[in-house]
C-alpha cells in the first residue's frame, strides 16, 4: 500500500511540467501550424503555404550564409579547441573562461560594435587608408553576415569539440604514438572521430541561430540582404500578416528538423543522443 | 659484445617538480628476455616503462636500443609497443580496426592487414569478434585485443604496465601462462611491470626490484627469492623474519642471543648485519633439540599450513608448519644453516620484519591502497 | 608547434574581444559618434544615469530575470525528479523530447509560437492587448525551464539511489527523504540550473521582442529600438559596465573556487 502511495506522489511531482510543457510548448507549435494553414477569417488555406515559392530564394541564402558560418565556425574552432585540450590546467579554465566572457555581453550591442570597426569611415578602413589602399566596402555585404554569424555563434563551435577533447584519454593518445601514429595520423584517426559527437553538437548549435537571425542581417547586411529570419520578424512585427509568419516558421522548423537529422547520422556513437 | 643487450639504460634520472623518481637507474635488459619490474606503488617501475617508451624523457643520463642511443626519438618511432594499464583500447573502433591500428598508420595493403590481424585474433582466442564492439568485451578479451594490438607489430621489445591488475584472480592465473606462451613462441623481449610478486617469480627470466626510484636488485628469481640484498627485498618478496645481528667471523653468526652457523663468508669481523629467515625454513622441534624457545602467542590456519606467531625474547617471529600449536604453547625452534641468510645493513634495516604488529587485516588493506594507485 | 598554439589562440582571442574593445573605448567619446573618437570623456556615463527609462529598463530586466528563474528552478527540479523516477520507458523518451524542443527550436519560432498563443488566447477573451509582463513571464520560464532539468538530471544519476532508501529505513517518510538527502546530493545541479536561467533571461532578446507589449519594455528590448535608429554612446557606456559586473563576479567567483579548491588540497595532505 505505501508502495502505491510513493508511486502515486511520484507521478504528482512531474504533473506540474507535463501540463506547462503542454500548453507552453506542444500547443503553441499547434498554434504555429494552426495560424499556417488557415486565413485571416480563420478559414482552411493552402495559400500561405503555397506562396512560400516567392521565397524560395531567401530559403536559399538563409541555408548558404548559415551553412558558410558554420564551416568556417569549425575551421577556426577546431584548431583552437586542439591547443586548448593540450594547455596547463589553470591556462584552459582561463580561456574557457575568455571564450564564454563574450557571451554574457549583449549580443546586440557586440553586433552592434562592428558597425564601427566595418564601416566606411570605420576602424579598418582608417587604417587601410593611412597604406594607401581602399575604403573598402565591408558594411552592407553578405560577407559582414556571415561574419556577424560566426563572431557571434563561434563559441558555440568551441566549448562543445573542447569539452570532448579533454575527456579524451590520454592513455589512449599515447597508445596511438606506442602503435606508430605521427601526431598528424593521431589527430586523424584517434583524435578527430573521437571528437565527433562535439562537431555535430557545435554544428548544431552554430546552424541553427544564424540561419533564423534576423538581427545580424538587418545592421551587418543593411537591409540589403535579406534573410529568412527577416521576412518572420517583418510579417509580426509590421506588416502583421500572422498567418504567413506562420507558414515560413512551419516551413523553416521543418528545414531545420531535417538538416538535424541528416546531421545526426553521421554520428553513429552508441550516445547518439547528445540532441535528443 | 653489447650487441647482445637489446635495451639499456645508462644512469637515468627523472625529476618531476623538484622531485626525483628515478635516481640514476642502471639496467641491461638481453634480447628475448622476460624482465620484471617490480615494487610498490610510487617505486619508479612505470616510469622506467615510460621512459623506454619514449612517454617521460630522462632529466639525465642515456637509453640505448642495439647499443644507439634514442633519447631524442619520439614514441611513435621506437620499436616498442606498449600494453597499457587499463588497456587504452580505441572507444570508436571495433575490434578488427582496433589491431590493425598500427598496419593502417604503415600503410600496410588492406589484403595483408586482414590476413595478419585474422592470424592475431586465432592467436589470441578471439576468432568471430571482429565486428564486436569493445565497450561489449570482458576484461579478459578487452587484455587480449590489447596484447594483438600490441604484438601485430612485430616490436622488437613489448612493454606491459600491470596488464593483468584490472582481472580477477582466476583469470590472471590463466593470462600469466598464456603471456608467457606468447613471448615463448614470439620471441619478443617482455618488459612487464608489475606490483604483484608472486607474478613476478612466476613468470620471468629477471626480476628488477625497485623501490623509491632506485633498483634495489637485479637477479633471477630463485636469487631475489633465496639472497634478498636488503631488507627491503626481504619483505617486500614474501614473508621474512629480519633480525639484527652480527658476523662473528666467516661462517659463524649470533642473533636472538646465540650463535649459529651459516653459509655466508666475507664480512667483517663483528660487522652488524641483518639476518633473514623465511617463516618455511624454521622447524618446530622438542625443547631438547631447540636452539630457541619461544612462546605461541597466535595461530592462523591457511589451509596448506599453519601461520603461528612466537614470540622470541620480545621479537615476534612468522613460522609456517603443518603441525597444530596452540596460543600459549611453549616451543623449540630450529633453524638449518643455509636457512640463515645474511645481508649487509641498509636504510632499510630496522624497518622490517618483526611480526609483533601483524595482522592479515592491515596487510590486505594495504593491498587495496596499493590497486588504488 | 608552441609557437603556433600561442599566436592561433591569440588571434581568435582579438577577433572576440574587438567589438568589445571598441565598445569600451567609444564609450568614453566626448563626441555623440559611434565611428569617430573625440576624446576622452565621462558624460554618457552622467548622461545614462539620468536617463530613467534606461534605469527602468534595468529594473525590468532584473525583476523578470529574478522571478522567472526561481520559478523555473523549482518547477524544474519537480520536474528532474519526476522524469528520473518515471518507470516506463516511453514516457520518459516523451518528456525528454519535449524538453529538448526549446533547445532545438530556433529562438524565433519559440519566440513567435508563444506569441500566437497569447494573441489566440487575447482574442477569445476579448482583450485587445495582451501582451506584456504576465506573458513575457510565462515564456522565460519556458525556455529556461529545459536547463534546469538538464542541468539536474545528471546530478540525480550521480547520487546513490540508497541514499533516499536509506533514509527511509532511518525513519524518514519519502518527502522527508527528498528534503534531506536527495535534494542536498542534488543541490549543485539546481544552482548551476539557477545561475544558467537567471543569465538567459537577463540577454534573452527574440524571445522577449515577440512576447512582449509596448507597456513593458527590458534592457535588450530597448537596446534593440535603439538600434534601429542611430546608437548614442551612452548604450556603449551600459554595456561597458554590464560587461565589467560580469567580470567582476566571474573572477570573484573563480577565485573563491580556487580557494576551496587550495583548501581541499591542504586538508587532504
Amino acid at each position: 500500500m505505501n508502495k502505491k502511495r510513493t508511486d502515486f506522489a511520484q507521478k504528482l511531482i512531474s504533473a506540474p511540467y507535463i501540463v506547462w510543457s503542454a500548453i507552453f510548448i506542444i500547443v503553441p507549435l499547434l498554434m504555429v501550424a494552426y495560424y499556417a494553414f488557415t486565413d485571416k477569417s480563420g478559414a482552411f488555406t493552402l495559400d500561405n503555404i503555397s506562396g512560400l515559392s516567392r521565397y524560395a530564394k531567401t530559403f536559399g541564402m538563409s541555408l548558404l550564409y548559415a551553412a558558410e558560418a558554420t564551416v568556417i565556425s569549425l575551421i577556426i574552432a577546431y584548431p583552437l579547441a586542439y591547443f586548448m585540450s593540450n594547455m596547463k590546467a589553470g591556462a584552459q579554465r582561463m580561456m574557457s573562461m575568455l571564450i564564454m566572457l563574450p557571451m554574457w555581453m549583449n549580443f546586440l550591442i557586440r553586433t552592434y560594435s562592428w558597425i564601427t570597426i566595418l564601416a566606411k569611415t570605420g576602424i579598418i578602413n582608417t587604417l587601410l587608408s593611412k597604406i594607401g589602399i581602399g575604403p573598402v566596402q565591408l558594411i552592407n555585404t553578405p560577407g559582414a553576415v556571415v561574419l556577424g554569424m560566426v563572431y557571434n555563434y563561434l563559441p558555440y563551435m568551441v566549448l562543445p569539440i573542447y569539452t570532448v577533447m579533454v575527456k579524451i584519454d590520454k592513455s589512449l593518445l599515447e597508445a596511438a604514438d606506442d602503435l606508430g601514429s605521427s601526431p598528424i595520423s593521431r589527430l586523424r584517426r584517434v583524435i578527430f572521430p573521437m571528437t565527433v559527437p562535439g562537431i555535430i553538437s557545435g554544428i548544431t548549435m552554430v546552424f541553427v541561430p544564424s540561419v533564423s537571425t534576423f538581427y545580424i542581417s538587418q545592421k551587418l547586411g543593411g537591409g540589403k540582404t535579406m534573410l529568412i529570419g527577416d521576412v518572420i520578424e517583418m510579417q509580426f512585427q509590421s506588416s502583421y500578416n500572422y498567418n504567413l509568419g506562420a507558414a515560413i516558421s512551419l516551413v523553416l522548423m521543418v528545414l531545420i528538423l531535417i538538416s538535424l537529422a541528416v546531421m545526426n547520422r553521421f554520428d553513429d556513437s552508441e550516445e547518439g543522443g547528445i540532441l535528443i | 659484445m653489447t650487441n647482445e643487450n637489446i635495451v639499456e639504460l645508462k644512469n637515468i634520472t627523472v625529476t618531476f617538480d623538484g622531485e626525483k623518481i628515478l635516481d640514476r637507474i642502471n639496467l641491461a635488459i638481453k634480447d628475448k628476455e622476460f624482465v620484471t619490474l617490480l615494487g610498490p606503488s610510487g617505486c619508479g617501475k612505470t616510469t622506467t616503462l615510460r621512459v623506454i617508451a619514449g612517454f617521460v624523457s630522462p632529466t639525465e643520463g642515456d637509453i640505448l636500443f642495439d647499443g644507439k642511443a634514442v633519447n631524442h626519438l619520439p614514441p611513435h618511432k621506437r620499436q616498442v609497443n606498449t600494453i597499457f594499464q587499463r588497456y587504452a583500447l580505441f572507444p570508436h573502433l571495433n575490434v578488427f580496426e582496433n589491431i590493425a591500428f598500427g598496419l593502417r598508420v604503415k600503410k600496410v595493403p588492406e589484403a595483408e592487414i586482414k590476413k595478419q590481424v585474422t592470424d592475431m585474433l586465432k592467436l589470441v582466442n578471439l576468432s568471430g569478434y571482429e565486428k564486436r564492439n569493445i565497450a561489449k568485451l570482458s576484461g579478459g578479451q578487452q587484455q587480449r585485443v590489447a596484447i594483438a594490438r600490441a604484438i601485430i607489430n612485430r616490436p622488437k621489445v613489448l612493454l606491459l604496465d600491470e596488464p593483468l591488475a584490472a582481472l580477477d584472480l582466476k583469470l590472471r592465473k590463466d593470462m600469466q601462462v598464456e603471456l608467457k606462451n606468447i613471448q615463448k613462441s614470439l620471441g619478443i623481449t617482455f618488459i612487464f611491470v608489475t606490483h604483484d610478486q608472486e607474478e613476478a617469480l612466476s613468470m620471468s627470466d629477471t626480476v628488477v626490484v625497485m623501490n623509491e626510484g632506485v633498483i634495489q636488485q637485479i637477479g633471477t628469481p630463485q636469487d631475489i627469492y633465496n639472497e634478498p640484498k636488503n631488507a627491503f627485498v626481504a619483505d617486500f618478496i614474501g614473508e621474512s623474519n629480519i633480525l639484527d645481528g652480527v658476523m662473528k667471523e666467516d661462517f659463524l653468526t649470533s642473533f636472538s642471543g646465540r650463535e649459529f652457523t651459516c653459509l655466508d663468508s666475507g664480512f667483517a669481523r663483528n660487522e652488524r648485519v641483518d639476518i633473514v629467515v623465511r617463516p618455511e625454513d624454521v622447524d618446530i622441534v622438542p625443547e631438547k633439540d631447540a636452539m630457541l624457545l619461544g612462546e605461541v602467542t597466535s595461530v592462523t590456519f591457511l589451509g596448506v599450513h599453519y601461520e603461528i606467531i612466537v614470540d622470541i625474547g620480545g621479537f615476534k617471529w612468522m613460522i609456517q608448519t603443518t603441525d597444530e600449536q596452540k596460543v600459549g604453547d611453549k616451543v623449540g625452534l630450529y633453524i638449518e644453516p643455509d636457512a640463515i641468510h645474511v645481508m649487509k645493513k641498509s636504510k632499510y634495516s630496522g624497518m622490517y620484519g618483526d611480526y609483533s604488529t601483524f595482522s592479515d587485516e592491515i596487510e590486505h588493506l594495504s593491498d587495496l591502497e596499493e590497486d588504488e594507485n | 608547434m608552441k609557437h603556433i598554439s600561442r599566436i592561433y589562440t591569440a588571434l581568435v582571442m582579438v577577433f572576440l574581444y574587438a567589438p568589445i574593445a571598441v565598445m569600451v573605448v567609444y564609450s568614453f567619446n566626448a563626441s555623440r559618434s559611434t565611428s569617430v573618437f573625440g576624446g576622452f570623456s565621462l558624460k554618457w556615463y552622467a548622461e545614462l544615469l539620468n536617463d530613467s527609462s534606461t534605469i527602468e529598463a534595468l529594473e525590468n530586466t532584473l525583476v523578470l530575470a529574478v522571478l522567472s528563474s526561481l520559478v523555473a528552478t523549482v518547477l524544474g527540479t519537480l520536474s528532474a525528479v519526476g522524469i528520473f523516477s518515471m518507470k516506463k520507458k516511453w514516457a520518459k523518451t516523451a518528456a525528454m523530447t519535449v524538453t529538448n524542443i526549446p533547445m532545438m527550436n530556433p529562438d524565433i519560432v519559440t519566440g513567435i509560437s508563444l506569441m500566437l498563443l497569447f494573441v489566440f488566447v487575447g482574442q477569445m477573451v476579448g482583450s485587445k492587448n495582451s501582451l506584456g509582463f504576465g506573458t513575457m513571464l510565462i515564456a522565460h520560464i519556458t525556455f529556461n525551464l529545459p536547463y534546469v532539468i538538464l542541468s539536474v538530471l545528471p546530478k540525480l544519476r550521480q547520487t546513490d539511489h540508497h541514499l533516499a532508501e536509506a533514509a527511509q529505513d532511518l525513519g524518514c517518510t519519502p518527502f522527508m527523504a527528498f528534503f534531506k538527502v536527495i535534494l542536498p546530493s542534488i543541490m549543485p545541479g539546481v544552482f548551476s540550473g539557477l545561475m544558467m536561467a537567471f543569465t538567459l533571461s537577463l540577454d534573452d532578446f527574440v524571445i522577449s521582442y515577440f512576447t512582449t507589449g509596448p507597456d513593458f519594455q527590458t534592457l535588450p528590448i530597448k537596446i534593440f529600438s535603439m538600434t534601429k535608429r542611430r546608437v548614442t554612446p551612452d548604450m556603449y557606456a551600459l554595456s561597458t559596465l554590464i560587461f565589467l559586473s560580469v567580470l567582476l563576479l566571474l573572477i570573484l567567483s573563480n577565485v573563491a573556487q580556487a580557494r576551496s579548491e587550495k583548501r581541499r588540497e591542504g586538508a587532504k595532505a
